[in-house]
């Protein structure tokens, strides 16, 4: 066992970074607290209104300067950047760890998707190119041309603190847009040091603008009408009802990526040890607080006899309880655990909560996370054990409602049009999987589900930095996504231009 | 407590010190045995190269997609530790043994990581492969120096 050292000695007081200075916040102070330790490791502001007013500002004017910069020029700032969070990769995934609560793997394979993303934005030159026809009519050309917008605001959640403001982040700024970033202000560490080496990289004063707090750097953001567009991630509640909401009153653009509640399918030709590794990951890697994490486990019976149906449902449970049985719990720094705490105490209390409704309702605590041991001497303030509800029907709040904790349900359907009504059945749309050696099976789930990221025997279906990151029903709102060329298009609005010449 | 499957993040550690006592035992070998000094330098030195291959392959590869804590179910590190502190009396040819023992759990380490890994970490164990395959000529030349003492 190796205990990996910790990069936060002393607590760390947190400052805003506006017009490419590090500024005191007049807010008030709120603690960090590393979730495993119980350890205070940094206070961050809540800033005020006219904190975030003044880095809208500062993004408004350093805006001209950043469009007209050429892209070739934008983007070495990118790859600079880029080389900095390699340099420091060690770090920043330690800082996660400590500011979140997530394993050491879990958190370099977050900084990894991070930096993919930024790598994937230094392609600009290439995939901001418009496209042209020559005579649309007698001496007459078209050409379309991408133009970036001026400011977009960025809200972090708390489960990927590293990774998920990069999904918009470096494609806004390499587009020549300027960015105001609000990240959670629960684990906001990891986007203060993304901060500190976006400026070593050379981006421009105001270009890059961090604002920590609240509530009231949400509404500031959604207010102001120098901020064309938004990009949130969070929960559903805020993302339909107030960005989604809002960014339509003002006009702005939007990206609002919600909740979810994601099946996985087990058909019986599955290869089972690779499923209940796959399912080990998807339910209870970062300790289930995932948007793609599954949480319904649907064993399939299509073709079985009901014998057999009954023997392959107890084949898969067993399988998967003995696993989650295995699971070693602790400090992410300690490189042999493979899942960490819940980000904080009333985070865990409401997955407590959910647990008691699933017993209330009717369904089998098969596995209680309530039960368990850790394997470093710390306190159990924020730690769950991985738990398995079987019994599960569909009118169960466990079943339909977003739980973000470690508890994975057991469910049964005969075959596989129903286990797909299953999925529909929900409100969420985010991810769905299924596991099976069955082309035919695989490619109707595929055409089926209404989902907007799909695996096929895996059971986190992230998408790469180079394809949008997307979603359905209540698990999205708006029209393009994150990452990829959507990213692209979302971050330049397109202008046509027609000219002839007399 | 559970004894489940080890983690990728300790895989690579291990890695890490296996790559370390290797390289502090081949340069204590060169320094008792200046007439092999080259050879047992350069295994010294390629140590890092080693650790390079792997701990970059992970890190440019590891995410949270990957099934990185549950390929090696049922490993067990100890099985892979040898003695490397090297006696001050140790003999030339009872060193080579030790050099011997040492390369052959090493490459069962990193060919049994790989085996694990296989569709599971993507090009990780490329890597492990990759490093199997050079500690494994390792074991030709250190026999053929065994075979060569007068």
């Amino acid at each position: 066992m190796t205990m990996l050292e910790e990069p936060i000695k002393e607590p760390l007081h947190l400052r805003n970074y506006i017009d490419g200075e590090w500024v005191e916040s007049e807010g008030e102070r709120k603690g960090v607290v590393n979730p495993a330790t119980g350890k205070a490791i940094a206070t961050v502001p809540i800033s005020t209104e006219g904190e975030i007013n003044e880095a809208v500002e500062a993004a408004q004017e350093a805006y001209p300067d950043w469009r007209r910069t050429p892209p070739l020029a934008r983007v070495r700032c990118l790859f600079r950047m880029k080389q900095l969070l390699e340099e420091h990769f060690e770090e920043v995934s330690r800082i996660q760890t400590m500011e979140h609560g997530k394993t050491i793997d879990e958190s370099r394979g977050e900084t990894r998707r991070g930096i993919e993303m930024v790598e994937v934005a230094t392609g600009i030159p290439s995939l901001m190119m418009g496209y042209n026809l020559e005579d649309i009519a007698t001496g007459m050309d078209e050409y379309l041309i991408r133009q970036p917008l001026g400011v977009f605001g960025i809200i972090g959640p708390f489960n990927f603190p590293f990774m998920v403001p990069l999904w918009f982040a470096p494609f806004a700024v390499a587009t020549g847009n300027c960015i105001v970033l609000k990240p959670s202000s629960e684990d906001p560490i990891s986007q203060v040091k993304i901060a500190e080496l976006a400026e070593e990289a050379g981006i421009p004063p105001g270009v890059w603008n961090i604002v920590h707090g609240g509530r009231t750097v949400v509404s500031g953001m959604l207010d102001n009408p120098d901020i064309k567009g938004m990009c949130f991630v969070g929960s559903t509640p805020v993302g339909r009802d107030v960005i989604y909401k809002r960014c339509g009153e003002t006009g702005k653009r939007v990206i609002a990526m919600c909740g979810a509640k994601n099946f996985a399918l087990v058909m019986p030709d599955a290869d089972l040890e690779r499923t209940i590794a796959a399912c080990m990951t998807s339910f209870y890697g970062n300790t289930g607080q995932r948007c793609l994490a599954n949480a319904n486990l649907v064993i399939v019976g299509e073709g079985l006899s009901e014998q057999e149906y009954d023997a392959f449902y107890e084949q898969v449970v067993d399988a998967f309880v003995s696993a989650a049985k295995k699971i070693r719990m602790g400090y992410g720094l300690d490189d042999t655990v493979h899942m960490g705490p819940i980000r904080d105490e009333k985070k865990k209390q409401n997955v407590l909560n959910y647990i008691e409704k699933g017993i209330a309702a009717g369904a089998t605590l098969t596995l209680d996370g309530r039960q368990f041991e850790l394997v470093n001497d710390l306190p159990d303030t924020c730690f769950i054990g991985p738990t398995v509800f079987e019994d599960v029907t569909l009118d169960m709040a466990i079943a339909r409602e977003e739980i973000f904790g470690p508890v994975a349900n057991m469910m049964r359907a005969r075959n596989l049009a129903e286990a797909i009504d299953m999925i529909h059945d929900v409100p969420f749309g985010n991810a769905a999987s299924i596991f099976t050696q069955n082309g035919k099976w695989a490619r109707e789930f595929q055409y089926n589900v209404e989902c907007g990221n799909i695996g096929i025997n895996t059971g986190i279906a992230a998408p790469m930095a180079f394809f949008p990151f997307s979603g359905m029903k209540d698990s999205f709102f708006g029209t393009l996504h994150g990452q990829g060329r959507e990213a692209i298009r979302f971050f330049t609005e397109s202008k046509v231009v027609i000219q002839r010449w007399f | 407590m559970a004894n489940g499957s080890l983690t990728a993040a300790a895989i690579v550690s291990f890695t890490e010190e296996l790559e370390n006592r290797s390289s502090t035992f081949y340069g204590e070998l060169a320094e008792r045995w200046p007439e092999n000094r080259e050879t047992f330098s350069a295994f010294a030195e390629a140590g890092e190269k080693h650790k390079t291959w792997v701990v970059r392959t992970y890190q440019e590869t590891i995410s949270d997609a990957l099934e990185a804590s549950y390929a090696f179910e049922g490993m067990n590190l100890a099985d892979y530790v040898v003695e490397t502190a090297l006696a001050e009396d140790v003999g030339y040819a009872d060193a080579l043994k030790m050099a011997l023992a040492l390369e052959e759990k090493a490459c069962e380490f990193y060919l049994e990581v790989a085996r694990r890994s296989e569709s599971l970490l993507a090009t990780i164990p490329m890597a492990f492969k990759r490093v199997a395959k050079k500690r494994n000529k390792r074991q030709v030349k250190l026999q053929s120096l065994l075979d060569a003492r007068p």
